[in-house]
Order: structure tokens, then C-alpha cells, then sequence
């Protein structure tokens, strides 16, 4: 059962990777990027790395995603002022 | 024709190099035996005797690797600066990322604090249960960037403050450091009495060196996430 979950997760992840980088909208690949590392905690949970799993969910899809999405919006004020 | 003459050799003769390395490190990596007498195996199992902390994880990274964590947080520490010393030309600086929501408003002030209150839990518990000073930190630093979108321009920090936060719990860190050296044998060596294992006083210099890390991490963090939510005033 827990390998199903695993292998299912793992597909998912390659699947999000794949509309990561092809993705042409950048804050929708973000936010993409977001669900990649929530998947990647719940593996990293299932593999007994808990530390890793929190590590992964306050750094990964928390802090970068959200420095990402403010630089975007950053750089995009500044093309709508010009 | 003469240059491509020269590369072409010259490739040859690296991968040649190459090869032969490889074949004779060949051996050594097919002996490697992962199973038996690694090196976390033997810090485990000395983590049981010379520190009575319940995370073998927390134990290795602040105690036997202390050095290393060190290193991580003063890397931490320049890129900070780098980024302060790129973003903080501008005197007055706007938050464009106000984001008007009633429900949003209203409910940062409740949980502002439950944030702060669980992040500084991680960091005192990290010697227990998974977590620790640096996700701690960032946990705090969240709160703070969840009052920057909620409150706008009404919030802001005093940067002085913070670096001064940031200077003496490093400081501090350096200061357990060579009480070791002073005190016991090494540096970030245990001074203190180790206590009882899985309980809250417990693991000697451990969850000291741990909550100097989280208010490091955290103020720094902090100040990242204001340069990077703050603007100058283009109007």
C-alpha cells in the first residue's frame, strides 16, 4: 500500500517537474513549483527523514516560493510604470 | 588546423588520465560496504553515550559536525549582506504588497503570535523531536512576512534592532565555542550537565547552541524577506 503511495507521488513529481519547466506563465510555474515541494515532504516523511520533511516544507515551499512570486511581481511593477 | 590538431590531443591525453584513474579507483569503490561500520552508525551509537539528546539528527549537526553549522550560518550571514548591500540603496521604500483583505486583516493579529509562539517551539524542542533552530527561524520569519502582507505600510521594522538580534546570538554561538575550548577539551565541547534523555533539559550545550541558531537564522531571514517585499517609491 505505502509503495503504491510512493510510486504515485513519484510519478506525480516528474509529471509537476515536466509543467515546471515548460510552463510559458512564470508566477503559474511557481506555484507549480510550490506543489513540487509539498510532494517531495510527504516523500521525504514516508522515507523517515522527518527533519529533512520540515526543513523541505518552511525553506522550499514556503520562504523560496514566496521570494520568487515577489521578485515577479517586483520586475512587473516596474514594466507596467515604464 | 594546427589548433585542432592540439585540442584533439590534448583530449586524449585527459581522457586517458581519466581512464586510468578510473580503473585504478575501481577496486576501492567496489569494496566500499555500506552495511557494515559506517560513519552514522558510530556517531549514533556515541551520541547515546557522550550527548542525552533524543535526536541523533540535531546531535550530529550542532554537536559532533558544530563547526560545520558554524560555517552554514556565517554563509547564511554573507548572503544576507550581499543582498543587503544590493537592495538597500533606496531611503524610502514603499510595500507594494499590501493586499487589501478584510478576513486577512483581521485575522493576522491572531495569529501572529501562534506562529512566533510555534516557531520558537520548534527551536527549543529541537533536541527532542524534528526541527531546530533553522527551521524555527524561518518559521518566525514567516509570521513576520505574513504581517508585511497583511498590514502594508502600517508595519515596519527597526533594522537596528534586528541587526543587533543577529550580532549577539552569533556572538553568543562563538562564545559557547570557546568556553569549550576553555572549559573541556574542543571547540563547541559540552560544558554542561547532560540531564535526562528525552527530557526537556536535556543534551548538555546542544539546545543552547540551537536557540542562538534560530534568533541568527530568523533575523536574518527577517531582513531578507523585508528587502525583497519593499520597493522605492517610483511616483
Amino acid at each position: 500500500m505505502i509503495g503504491l503511495i510512493v510510486l504515485a507521488i513519484f510519478i506525480t513529481l516528474i509529471i509537476l517537474a515536466v509543467l515546471i519547466i515548460e510552463n510559458d506563465d512564470l508566477p503559474h510555474s511557481v506555484i507549480l513549483f510550490m506543489g513540487f515541494g509539498l510532494g517531495s515532504v510527504i516523500l521525504y516523511f514516508i522515507f523517515s527523514a522527518p527533519d529533512v520533511a520540515l526543513t523541505e516544507a518552511v525553506i522550499g515551499t514556503g520562504i523560496s516560493g514566496v521570494v520568487f512570486l515577489v521578485t515577479l511581481l517586483q520586475i512587473r511593477s516596474k514594466e507596467i510604470k515604464r | 588546423m594546427n589548433l585542432k590538431k592540439e585540442i584533439r590531443v590534448s583530449t586524449l591525453f585527459i581522457s586517458l588520465i581519466v581512464s586510468i584513474m578510473t580503473i585504478l579507483l575501481l577496486p576501492i569503490f567496489l569494496d566500499f560496504n555500506l552495511a557494515s561500520n559506517s560513519l552514522g552508525d558510530s556517531l549514533l551509537n556515541i551520541n547515546e553515550i557522550e550527548t542525552n539528546s533524543a535526536n541523533g539528527v540535531t546531535s550530529v549537526v550542532t554537536y559532533f559536525r558544530g563547526f560545520d553549522t558554524l560555517g552554514e550560518v556565517t554563509i547564511l550571514f554573507l548572503s544576507i549582506f550581499g543582498i543587503g548591500l544590493g537592495l538597500d540603496g533606496y531611503r524610502d521604500k514603499l510595500n507594494i504588497f499590501a493586499y487589501e483583505n478584510r478576513l486577512l486583516k483581521s485575522s493576522v493579529d491572531i495569529l501572529f503570535p501562534l506562529i512566533i509562539l510555534f516557531g520558537f517551539y520548534i527551536i527549543i524542542h529541537g533536541h527532542l523531536s524534528p526541527g531546530g533552530g533553522f527551521q524555527g527561524g524561518v518559521i518566525i520569519a514567516s509570521a513576520f512576512l505574513l504581517m508585511f502582507l497583511a498590514k502594508g505600510d502600517e508595519f515596519s521594522l527597526n533594522h537596528k534592532i534586528i541587526s543587533i538580534t543577529e550580532a549577539l546570538s552569533g556572538a553568543g554561538f562563538i562564545l559557547i565555542g570557546i568556553l569549550g575550548v576553555l572549559l573541556v577539551d574542543r571547540f563547541l565541547g559540552n560544558f554542561l550537565p547532560l540531564g535526562t534523555i528525552k527530557e526537556l533539559f536535556s543534551g548538555g550545550v546542544i539546545p543552547l547552541i540551537y536557540i542562538f541558531v534560530g534568533i541568527k537564522v530568523s533575523a536574518e531571514i527577517t531582513a531578507l524577506v523585508e528587502y525583497f517585499i519593499r520597493i522605492k517609491d517610483v511616483r
